[in-house]
């Protein structure tokens, strides 16, 4: 019973947290959307038909009706609110389909490639780290520790479009574009490894060098531990603690990078979509995609704030009378 | 300054003066005419003649490099400059005053946050319409919200310092604390912040005009080179990758010096 | 037969601790001529510096020495284990006649932690945060002595009862963070011990602990020393401690040995100057109330003479131009004002302890302190970690707010003074912190941050606050030359005295001063003593001054109150708590002082 109070008020204010910054998002969108200068759906229109393009002002009417942006801007702010919430995100400007849809068919597609991306970036960098941990010489070591900075600074249409250019044209060991296939993911994956591998690197190796030189390590080295079990014993998990609170950071990054990389590899998907929506200025679909993408976010950081909760004894839930050490150390 | 006496720092300062030069002087460093195209001379390697080769129009790469700088590192500094101002001066406004103005502020600058810097910059280029301008608030904006976090931290950090305590007790003014202690404490780590934020600005400016949101063609800028050269990465990979690489370059530049001034190494 | 002073430096006297007829194989580690540096960006800089001394089986080997005369680096050779950029030049370590210097890694992978033990300074990091205590203690057990998980689960169980942690069983399945301090160095003590090795390195063991928790720790380790016929160094700061507990002292300085011998020796009769300061100014071994230096008694009487500083006091205004009037003329220290400069009455202060998972528990930091602080005298708070002195001393000085309770300051209630008013209390009453490292802002010149409080009470222009500045740093022992200099380029002594001289620039009544010494070294906590007790006199100053060390305390207080849990448990003068202690607790203090065995 405790158990459970304790985990309902340690999870209630992360819900509404969650909550506030979906509606928060929207509301973002929506008041940049809606107040910045020009009448959405006239430039909707002026970018489907060409700048000459002449519409009665009773069909304007109609149609606005049927992008749902007709009425007063509480009226559209309230109104696709409660569709949003209902899973009704309105309908396309440019293509007529409603966002839900498009959303949902492009989604699995960038799904694919950014968790192929996560999956390869971390890795990638919890073994550099190890191999700059472990290297026998400081030469090594600092080699190491560029390759990140690197990654960061790399823009990623010009990774995507060396890789194309190596292992698609020159070599043809894997297609240059499409979503067809697993092959197709490879590439573009990498692409968006590199700079979420390198930001993750940043926060894990600093985390990974300060533990490095913490007492506790020293502990250990004096009880005889040798480095490897150092590594995965004492340093891993600690270093992974801080690291993973930027994991919602990386989705956003992730969600930033396929609009670039799905337009250089000719894949269907979340990013290229948005990009197809911004040239034909069809504010229904980027609104639509940004309330999902920050939901997204909002809900990373919810489950990373409970697998914290989890995972550090310090703030593990239900955990009993505080000591008399935490109320010394709170003096 | 030590920093002096570090070859990387020296190298990165050399290649942010050329590519200030660059944007403010173009013709300083061209060769050719930008726009010029010569129609016997499409799709040349690179030569002593021109220096990146040639576009499928026939005009010389390494010219349209230099004239795209002003444009692409103009955008990347006004996006930068949004950023720090609005960032620095919410973010100083929070942390300072505290409590609930703090709080407030802070739920704004989650959902700054929440949204990603590029899909923000797209809603803003959306709405205002295409070009440098809108691209570098919409890069700006989308900065504004971390740097709104580093500057908060900055301040809460050096709020909680014992000698802005003791000023406290000294009987010195909450205004003059704000200039004497906390501002000047702030400022570095502030300052490598910005700098490291320009290195990101141009990689984020040139991802939009590379997917066609800057400024109309001709005009050079470097993602919209790269984007043009795009059609020839079977036959003339050079055409996009030699611009891509300048990017990489000027990035690299200025994240080194960036972190230079932060101390970090 | 002991190799006093340069013999020392010399290097040849690897045996010269326990040469007293003993063969070389009774010393279980013998350490000769090491050299020892660590590289920085200007080259390599020597930490140690050509050392030699024994460890005898089953003797306890103190090594003695200030913050950066290489102790700490001494005590990492000895495994081999320096921090970043720290290297070996040269010299022996041999532990059981074998030199560690070239054996490899593996081997010493094999000795450190099985043969040789180590006891690490902080105990609230030395312990790996996500690890259950018990489990830290197995992983050494099954590394060294092959033992399988359930066996050294076991027999970690028993290590942990065996150094006296209660409910030893339920213990080992905590984190570290939910031990107290001296459980956690119990825990590491039981690491070092664990597989009952020859020797134990201990690095500082209980200085960052009370001194009555310290007491008990220092006893588990003789008593383990005793029970295993463990060799032990240990590394100290603090001479009284090595006194009450070792049987030979080394002590350090700059990097080298400067004195060693049997305990007895080096403490009765000390060769070396720098080892005849040390013991006196030693706070637990034979401190007693300092008196005003002649100097400082020579100008008080000339005080009144037209300085410059003297003039700023004057300055202070008549009543009318403080903002609210709450606070009375005060004109000058020599007038009548009330007898009591302090007078705090039944000050009461809680913290609500929030919980995760919501339910909260209220700690009484403070519970119902009264005392007074007469004019002109020093009061002192003494007690340990969360006794609630330092809470009491900021609600004092009006820093904190109480829940209930009032601080009057010269006759005039200032409890609930706020805002402009308040501010001109700090004209009167003034704080010194007690970490001059971060109560100094760095980017600040040494005279901008004494001039600050004029600056903030616009008194002088430019050129008489630095004139001020100047004098200040003069009163305070310093050079006016380091008035351009930043706070890093100074030492923690020097800091502490530009914090007093900041402290004394607007003229103030009642300086409180939390731990002023306690982050300094101890032959630099006596001068500073010795300058508050001087500037008393100069400047007719009364002092509120918190400290957890009562021997600090007794070198310069008039009166004594003793916390603890937020109580005052027993308050008095200075002479009847320390001579005729009536509180239990208070006995417990005086007793945990280290250096009661020595001479």
């Amino acid at each position: 019973m405790t158990q459970v109070k304790a985990w309902a008020g340690y999870l209630l204010p992360k819900l509404g947290q969650f909550l506030f910054v979906v509606v928060a998002t929207y509301t973002l969108v929506f008041v940049l959307v809606h107040f910045l200068p020009g009448d959405p759906l006239i430039a909707a229109l002026a970018a489907k038909g060409g700048a000459s393009t002449v519409i009665d002002p009773a069909e304007l009417d109609a149609l606005r009706v049927q992008y749902g942006l007709d009425g007063t801007l509480w009226q559209q702010y309230f109104g696709h609110l409660i569709a949003a919430a209902q899973g009704d995100l309105g309908i396309s400007i440019a293509t007529g389909v409603p966002v839900t849809e498009m959303i949902g068919r492009a989604f699995p597609f960038s799904v694919q490639i950014a968790s192929l991306a996560l999956l390869f970036g971390v890795t990638s960098a919890v073994l550099i780290t190890f191999l700059a941990y472990a290297a026998p010489w400081p030469w090594l070591r600092q080699l190491l520790l560029q390759i990140p900075p690197f990654g960061i600074a790399v823009p990623a249409f010009l990774s995507g479009l060396l890789l194309i250019s190596v292992f698609a044209f020159t070599l043809g060991w894997l297609p240059s574009a499409g979503a067809r296939s697993f092959d197709a993911a490879i590439l573009p994956a990498i692409t968006l490894a590199l700079p979420v591998g390198a930001l993750f690197f940043q926060v894990f190796s600093s985390a990974v060098l300060e533990a490095q030189n913490s007492p506790y390590v020293f502990t250990a080295v004096a009880k005889g531990v040798p480095p490897r079990r150092i590594f995965t014993k004492h340093l891993l998990r600690n270093a992974l603690l801080p690291s993973i609170t930027i994991l919602g950071l990386l989705i956003g990054y992730l969600a930033g990078g396929t609009a670039v990389v799905e337009t250089v590899f000719s894949r269907d998907g979340i990013g290229r979509m948005t990009v197809n929506a911004v040239l034909a200025r069809d504010i229904n679909v980027i609104q639509g995609v940004v309330l999902v993408v920050g939901a997204i976010y909002a809900l990373v950081n919810l489950l990373v704030d409970v697998a914290y909760g989890f995972i550090d004894p310090r703030t593990r839930i239900g955990g009993g009378v505080p000591s008399r050490a935490r109320l010394g150390a709170k003096k | 300054m030590t920093n002096l006496r570090k070859p990387g720092f020296v190298l990165g300062l050399i290649i942010i003066a050329v590519a200030i030069v660059a944007s403010l002087a173009p013709q300083l460093l061209a060769t050719h005419d930008p726009f010029e195209s010569v129609a016997t001379d499409r799709l040349l390697p690179p030569s002593a003649q021109y220096l990146f080769g040639t576009d499928n129009l026939g005009r010389d790469l390494y010219s349209r490099v230099i004239y795209g700088a002003a444009l692409s590192l103009l955008s990347a500094s006004l996006a930068v400059v949004v950023g720090v101002v609005v960032g620095a001066i919410v973010g100083l406004i929070s942390g300072f005053v505290g409590g609930r103005t703090d709080f407030i502020i802070m739920r704004f600058v989650d959902v700054l946050i929440a949204v990603p810097g590029v899909l923000l910059a797209l809603i803003v280029v959306a709405s205002l319409g295409f070009g440098p301008v809108s691209l570098a608030l919409g890069v700006g904006l989308g900065a504004a919200g971390s740097f709104a976090r580093v500057m908060r931290s900055q301040v809460l950090r050096i709020r909680s310092e014992e000698y802005v305590e003791a000023a406290r007790t000294l009987g010195v003014r909450s205004p003059a604390i704000l200039v004497q202690h906390v501002l000047p404490n702030a400022a570095r780590p502030v300052i490598a912040m910005a700098a490291l934020e320009m290195g990101t600005a141009i990689l984020s400016v040139s991802a939009l005009t590379f997917l066609g949101f800057g400024a109309p063609p001709p005009a050079p800028e470097w993602g919209a080179l790269v984007s043009a050269g795009r059609d020839y990465v079977a036959t003339n990979p050079g055409l996009s990758i030699i611009p891509g690489a300048v990017i990489l370059v000027v990035v690299l530049a200025v994240n080194r010096v960036a972190r230079s001034i932060g101390g970090d190494e | 037969m002991i190799e006093h002073g340069s013999g020392a430096k010399t290097g040849s006297g690897a045996n010269s601790v326990a040469g007293d007829g003993a063969a070389a194989d009774d010393n279980i580690l013998v350490v000769r001529d090491l050299h020892v540096s660590y590289a920085t960006r200007s080259g390599p800089v020597a930490a140690v510096r050509g050392i030699s001394f024994v460890v005898p089986r089953g003797k306890i080997v103190a090594i003695v020495g200030e913050s950066g005369s290489g102790k700490s680096t001494t005590s990492q050779a000895l495994i081999r284990r320096l921090a970043s950029g720290g290297r070996i030049d040269s010299g022996s370590i041999e532990f059981e006649g074998r030199d560690l210097g070239p054996m490899s890694e593996r081997e010493l992978r094999s000795i450190r932690g099985g043969r040789i033990g180590f006891v690490p300074q902080d105990p609230s990091k030395s312990l790996n945060p996500l690890m259950r205590v018990g489990d830290q203690i197995a992983e050494a057990l099954r590394l060294h002595l092959k033992l399988d998980k359930a066996a050294a689960a076991t027999e970690a169980v028993r290590i942990l009862a065996e150094v006296g942690l209660p409910d030893p069983d339920a213990r080992a399945t905590q984190f570290p963070h939910e031990l107290s301090g001296g459980m956690r160095q119990r825990v590491l003590i039981g690491i070092a011990w664990a597989c009952n090795p020859q020797l134990v390195i201990a690095d500082e063991p209980t200085s960052a602990l009370d001194v009555t928790v310290q007491r008990h720790v220092l006893d588990n380790i003789d008593e383990l020393v005793r029970r295993h016929n463990t060799s032990v160094v240990l590394v100290t700061h603090d001479l009284a401690v090595a006194a009450d507990r070792a049987d030979y002292v080394a002590v350090m300085s700059n990097g080298e040995i400067v004195e060693q011998g049997t305990t007895e020796q080096v403490l009765s009769s000390p060769t070396h100057e720098y080892t005849k300061k040390l013991v006196e100014s030693a706070p637990g071994l034979a401190s007693r109330r300092l008196t005003p230096s002649l100097t400082a008694l020579g100008e008080q009487q000339q005080s009144s003479a037209g300085k410059l500083f003297t003039h700023t006091r004057p300055a202070q205004p008549a009543g009318s131009a403080t903002a609210s009037g709450a606070i009375p003329a005060h004109s000058g220290a020599d007038a009548a004002g009330a007898t009591n400069i302090l007078e705090v009455s039944n000050l009461v202060k809680t913290f609500a302890l929030r919980r995760q998972g919501g339910g909260s528990q209220v700690l009484r930091a403070v519970d119902d302190v009264s005392f007074v602080v007469p004019r002109g005298s020093t009061f002192s708070i003494v007690g340990e970690s969360g006794s609630g002195k330092t809470t009491t001393a900021r609600i004092a000085a009006r820093i904190a707010s109480a829940d209930s309770g009032t601080v009057s300051f010269d006759g005039t209630d200032v409890t609930s003074l706020s805002g402009e008013a308040l501010r001109q209390l700090r004209r009167r009453v003034q704080v010194v912190y007690q970490n001059p490292f971060g109560s100094l802002d760095p980017k600040m010149s040494i005279e901008k941050i004494i001039a600050e409080p004029l600056r903030a009470f616009r008194v002088g222009d430019r050129t008489h606050r630095a004139e001020v500045a100047r004098e200040l740093l003069e009163h305070v022992s310093l050079s006016p030359s380091l008035a351009q200099r930043r706070p890093t380029e100074l030492s923690g002594g020097q800091r502490q005295r530009v914090a007093i001289a900041r402290s004394l620039a607007i003229g103030p009544e009642l300086i409180v001063l939390d731990e002023p010494v306690s982050a300094l070294d101890v032959s630099v906590q006596e001068q500073i003593l010795q300058l508050l007790v001087d500037l008393q006199v100069q400047f007719g100053l009364s002092y509120l001054f918190i400290s957890h060390d009562l021997g600090v305390i007794r070198q310069i207080s008039d009166h004594i109150a003793v916390m603890r849990s937020g109580k005052v448990l027993e308050a008095g003068t200075a002479h009847d708590v320390l001579a005729n202690p009536q509180h239990e607790y208070t006995r417990e203090l005086l007793a945990a002082i280290p250096g009661q065995r020595a001479v």
